[in-house]
């Protein structure tokens, strides 16, 4: 079983902020930009209840409930999402494919962690496909070493 | 006159003064040039060197936005005009991000590999290094004035250094000869064991096709004096102060852009 556990900041993201206004100069006006920290877990059935959930929360380097909100969701891209991960290159570090954060949790087989960057258009809007794909080619991903999914 | 390098500084640029002094020791006159600058001032160089750091704070991708920041319009136009262009560990990132190398095929809109984090625990490393030629001398501006294979010490203080492209992309620095510098002991030795950070090809350093782009992880201007220096000739100048001042191996690669330099006048 797949489950899929995002973590956003609650406060001013810097990140995404400078993300935005590099795009907007890319040729993006208007463009606005938020960004989380997505964890795909592949699970057995002892981690299909809500421990994991309670799991994640307890592990500070990720979660900080001061500057943080954590939640399920979907396992695929939103209108307006583009998910970047690492491609696994022979010899690329490998630690984080069944631990995180130096953990392992009950359950979990395996884990690959993406960046979600959600993109919106200047009515508030998910931004189309062609601005999200332009994001990704442009800034977002590198392909030398990175994949771009969409929705 | 002597030429005048710029020192490319970003917001989050921390290795530009070193950099200046390895420039200056080597003859050059190096001047520190801001992302605020006016464009045609930044534009009046006759070589520029992207220093060291976490520029805008390595947002996105190491090297990433400064890649896209205005001041790279200078550095853009100086790469396609043959002038030499030195990008330094995040200044090396900052020229694969912005596809100025290893630029195959002449594309220089898109990167084609990435310094991405070390393997195999994706963690930063500080520790001496050994660099050597892996090309003939005269390919590259910065070492036509090298012996073949010659090597230098460096620090290496990087969390992403691992050279990253797709196998077509690495088949092909290796075959065109874009792979400058390779990671060696402490006596030219290419050795698996030498390479700090799990990078391809053993690669330390990148060119592009005209040589006059070089991308190099490693710090030679953390290694131009001897008291930087971590080896028998530092520990052989302990209390010896003239020899602790003396230049070492890094500022070669400072010289061997002053000696291009000069070569154009």
């Amino acid at each position: 079983m797949i489950r899929c556990i995002e973590i956003a900041l609650t406060i001013p993201d810097n990140e995404a902020e400078t993300a935005a206004s590099t795009l907007r100069r890319l040729g993006l006006p208007g463009i606005g930009v938020s960004r989380a920290d997505l964890y795909r877990f592949d699970v057995g059935p002892e981690g299909e209840g809500p421990a994991l959930l309670d799991a994640v929360r307890r592990i500070e380097p990720l979660f900080n409930p001061n500057k943080h909100v954590l939640r399920e969701r979907a396992a695929a891209p939103e209108a307006g999402e583009v998910w970047v991960h690492e491609i696994a290159h022979e010899g690329a570090p490998r630690e984080g494919q069944v631990r995180i954060a130096g953990r392992t949790l009950p359950g979990v087989r395996g884990i690959e962690r993406f960046t979600v960057w959600r993109l919106d258009d200047e009515s508030g809007a998910p931004a189309s496909g062609e601005a999200v794909a332009k994001a990704a080619e442009t800034l977002l991903c590198n392909p030398a070493f990175q994949v771009a999914t969409t929705s | 006159m002597s030429k005048r390098v710029g020192i490319v500084v970003f917001p989050g640029t921390n290795s530009e003064e070193e950099t200046q002094r390895a420039c200056v020791a080597a003859g050059l006159q190096a001047d520190l040039v801001h992302w605020s600058w006016d464009l045609a001032r930044a534009s009046a160089f006759d070589a520029y060197v992207v220093p060291g750091g976490f520029a805008y704070e390595d947002r996105v991708r190491a090297g990433a936005i400064a890649a896209h920041d205005r001041l790279m319009q200078p550095v853009r136009e100086a790469a396609a005009a043959g002038k030499p262009v030195l990008g330094i560990c995040n200044g090396a990132q900052v020229l694969l991000e912005a596809g100025l190398v290893p630029a195959l095929d002449g594309h220089t809109d898109r990167p084609q590999a990435a310094f991405a984090r070390n393997a195999p625990l994706g963690k930063y490393r500080s520790t001496h290094v050994w660099i050597k030629l892996a090309l003939p001398p005269a390919n590259c501006v910065f070492t036509a004035s090298f012996e073949a294979h010659a090597f230098l010490p460096a620090w290496a203080s990087h969390g992403e250094g691992r050279l990253a492209a797709t196998d077509a992309v690495l088949e092909r620095i290796g075959r065109e000869s874009r792979l400058a510098f390779v990671y060696c002991d402490a006596n030219g030795n290419a050795l698996p064991e030498a390479i700090p950070n799990g990078s391809a090809l053993g690669a330390a350093g990148l060119i592009n096709e005209r040589g006059n782009v070089l991308a190099l992880m490693p710090h030679p201007e953390r290694d131009a004096w001897t008291f930087m220096h971590s080896g028998p000739a530092r520990e052989a100048a302990r209390g010896d102060t003239p020899a602790m001042l003396a230049p070492s191996g890094g500022i070669e690669l400072f010289r061997g852009l002053a000696r291009a330099l000069e070569g154009e006048s």
